[in-house]
């Protein structure tokens, strides 16, 4: 009885779940898999045989220049999320009880991040147009002669970028800090001041520490986040000028559907998923350590 | 004493507001140079009002060959199917892992939270080739079929099934209600919150989507409201006022489905990511 019980239970089990598993093995598991074995081959699209190639694509990789300066600039790209994190945790102190119009405001903070995509990226390039763009008009006003050229020159383009991602990512961390803030008891807050702790001390020393675990799953989430895009910079630049906003997950793309280059494109993206399993394995190792405190 | 906290109120409103300002100064920007004359497209100072209404721009936008009414119909295809689809099959699966106790439950479960670790570029490649193969690579079901499926989602219901008291299924189990019964009549209408939530998120995502829109269609008459962004801007690319109005009309539908669901996707997202 207990076992033909167990058995249904199981049958049940898979009923529920099979129509999602079949998708999740179709799109998911196969081309993960697939995309393995193309890494140790030199197959491109169009070309009539494909070998194995064994480790070439990796050590073409390791030897690839433009591989370092993807990895360079992916790196410069992740400068954005701990600022936009620190500007989000300011935000989100400020919203949080003593204002007014909390919640018009917290929406036109969030709204960027709804908004993704192709039509912001336009936006901004327009706005830091060098010449006559409004951010160095106003740059010019303030009595800076000489402003950067934005996003048409190498040395500033991925800055560039990196404005548009904090101004991108500030609403979505502003919210989850929010939440994060709202679990803190009322009364250790009450406490601290009770106790002669001026605002920023209170900050500084109640509210900053136990918001830690978010302020660290922020931080990795938002890295890995960041890693995977590419949208915002193919709509802009495509990668240039030059290669100088060329990051791993665009460079990915450019092998893969402008040159072709099949088993190189999936030997790259496998070392982006060592670098986003890094951060998974420093989530969950911190998660031990930060969430219960 | 009062009075000073309130003071302190006002003017930290004040200055929170002003910072909102320019957060979505872009946005001010971007709408108002759709309505200026050319020449008044990098004034400066910034005219944000501008002298006088040009809707020429708006009109070059919604008429001619690839119109953004296209874009719009296709768009809204392709995120209206996918997240139907997604918040159904989603709830079921999310139902079972929560639910029932079934052998290799847990191992799936794993599988599951590993796949969530794999970049999307990773995947492009093999399933750009299987597509092709099977034939649906610059069709809509191209990006509708994989758009069915998310793990998110998964978790995300699975999340709220499990935080619904099992008192209440056990109650049904004793009145002779089976699982199927129990799903549909029960945790599905408790669940309304939850999946409403998952399908603006969701909604939200494909309507966003330019990746996986870049990478798997062709054919203009195909494209989405990203591409089509894309593809007018690079034909336009000296037309700024024309390329503002094309991103107005990009972005106006999410703006809306955000002030119709505000609470749903910011609680949403604080949920998700608090809880995940």
């Amino acid at each position: 009885m207990h076992k033909s019980w167990m058995k249904r239970q199981s049958r049940l089990g898979y009923l529920f779940i099979g129509p999602n598993m079949i998708g999740v093995l179709l799109f998911f598991i196969i081309p993960a898999v697939y995309s393995f074995y193309l890494m140790f081959t030199d197959y491109k699209f169009m070309s009539p045989e494909t070998n194995f190639v064994g480790l070439d694509n990796i050590r073409r990789m390791l030897n690839d220049d433009l591989f370092g300066v993807a990895l360079r600039n992916t790196f410069v790209f992740l400068l954005a999320v701990p600022v936009s994190m620190g500007l989000a945790f300011i935000v989100a102190v400020a919203l949080n009880k003593s204002v007014y119009w909390q919640k018009t405001l917290r929406a036109l903070y969030f709204m960027p991040y709804i908004t993704s995509g192709v039509a912001i990226a336009f936006v901004w390039m327009l706005l830091f147009q060098p010449t006559s763009g409004p951010i160095n008009g106003f740059l010019r006003g303030i009595g800076i002669t000489n402003p950067p050229g934005w996003l048409s020159t190498t040395e500033w383009s991925m800055y560039a970028i990196d404005i548009i991602w904090i101004w991108f990512m500030l609403g979505y961390n502003m919210i989850i800090y929010l939440a994060a803030l709202q679990e803190i008891p009322e009364e250790l807050v009450e406490a601290a001041r009770i106790d002669g702790a001026r605002p920023w001390q209170t900050i500084r020393q109640v509210i900053w520490p136990l918001v830690s675990p978010t302020t660290f799953l922020l931080l990795i989430t938002g890295l890995i986040m960041t890693i995977k895009n590419f949208g915002i910079i193919q709509a802009i630049t495509q990668g240039g000028p030059g290669n100088s906003t060329t990051v791993l997950s665009l460079f990915i793309y450019q092998n893969a559907f402008r040159y072709y280059e099949m088993g190189y494109a999936a030997a790259i993206s496998w070392a982006l998923f060592a670098i986003i399993m890094v951060f998974t394995v420093l989530q969950w190792l911190g998660q031990k350590r930060w969430v219960h405190y | 004493m009062e009075s000073l906290s309130q003071i302190r109120k006002i003017i930290l409103t004040l200055l929170m507001s002003g910072f909102a300002l320019l957060m979505i100064m872009p946005f001010i920007w971007m709408i108002s140079t759709s309505f200026k004359s050319p020449a008044d497209v990098f004034t400066y100072p910034i005219q944000w009002i501008p002298s006088s209404l040009n809707w020429e721009h708006h009109i070059k936008v919604w008429s001619g060959a690839d119109t953004f009414a296209t874009y719009y119909l296709n768009s809204l295809k392709i995120s209206l199917i996918s997240t139907i689809g997604a918040v159904f099959l989603s709830a079921f699966a999310a139902y079972g892992f929560a639910r029932i106790q079934f052998k290799g439950r847990e191992t799936l479960f794993l599988i599951y939270l590993s796949m969530m670790m794999v970049p999307p570029q990773v995947l492009f490649v093999p399933k750009f080739l299987m597509f092709e193969w099977v034939g649906i690579y610059n069709t809509h079901w191209a990006l509708i079929l994989p758009g069915m499926f998310t793990i998110f989602g998964v978790f995300m219901l699975r999340q709220f099934f499990l935080s619904v008291p099992s008192e209440i299924s056990e109650a049904a189990f004793i009145d002779g209600a089976g699982h199927l019964r129990i799903f549909f009549r029960l945790i599905l209408p408790l669940a309304k919150p939850a999946l409403a939530t998952l399908a603006i998120i969701d909604f939200s995502w494909h309507w966003n989507d330019y990746e996986n829109a870049l990478v798997f269609l062709i054919d203009k008459d195909l494209y989405t409201v990203p591409l089509g962004l894309q593809n007018f801007i690079l034909e336009n690319n000296v037309d700024y006022n024309g390329m503002m109005a094309a991103a107005t009309a990009g972005i106006i539908p999410m703006i809306i489905v955000f002030l119709v669901g505000q609470h749903y996707i910011i609680q949403g997202v604080a949920g998700s990511a608090v809880k995940g």
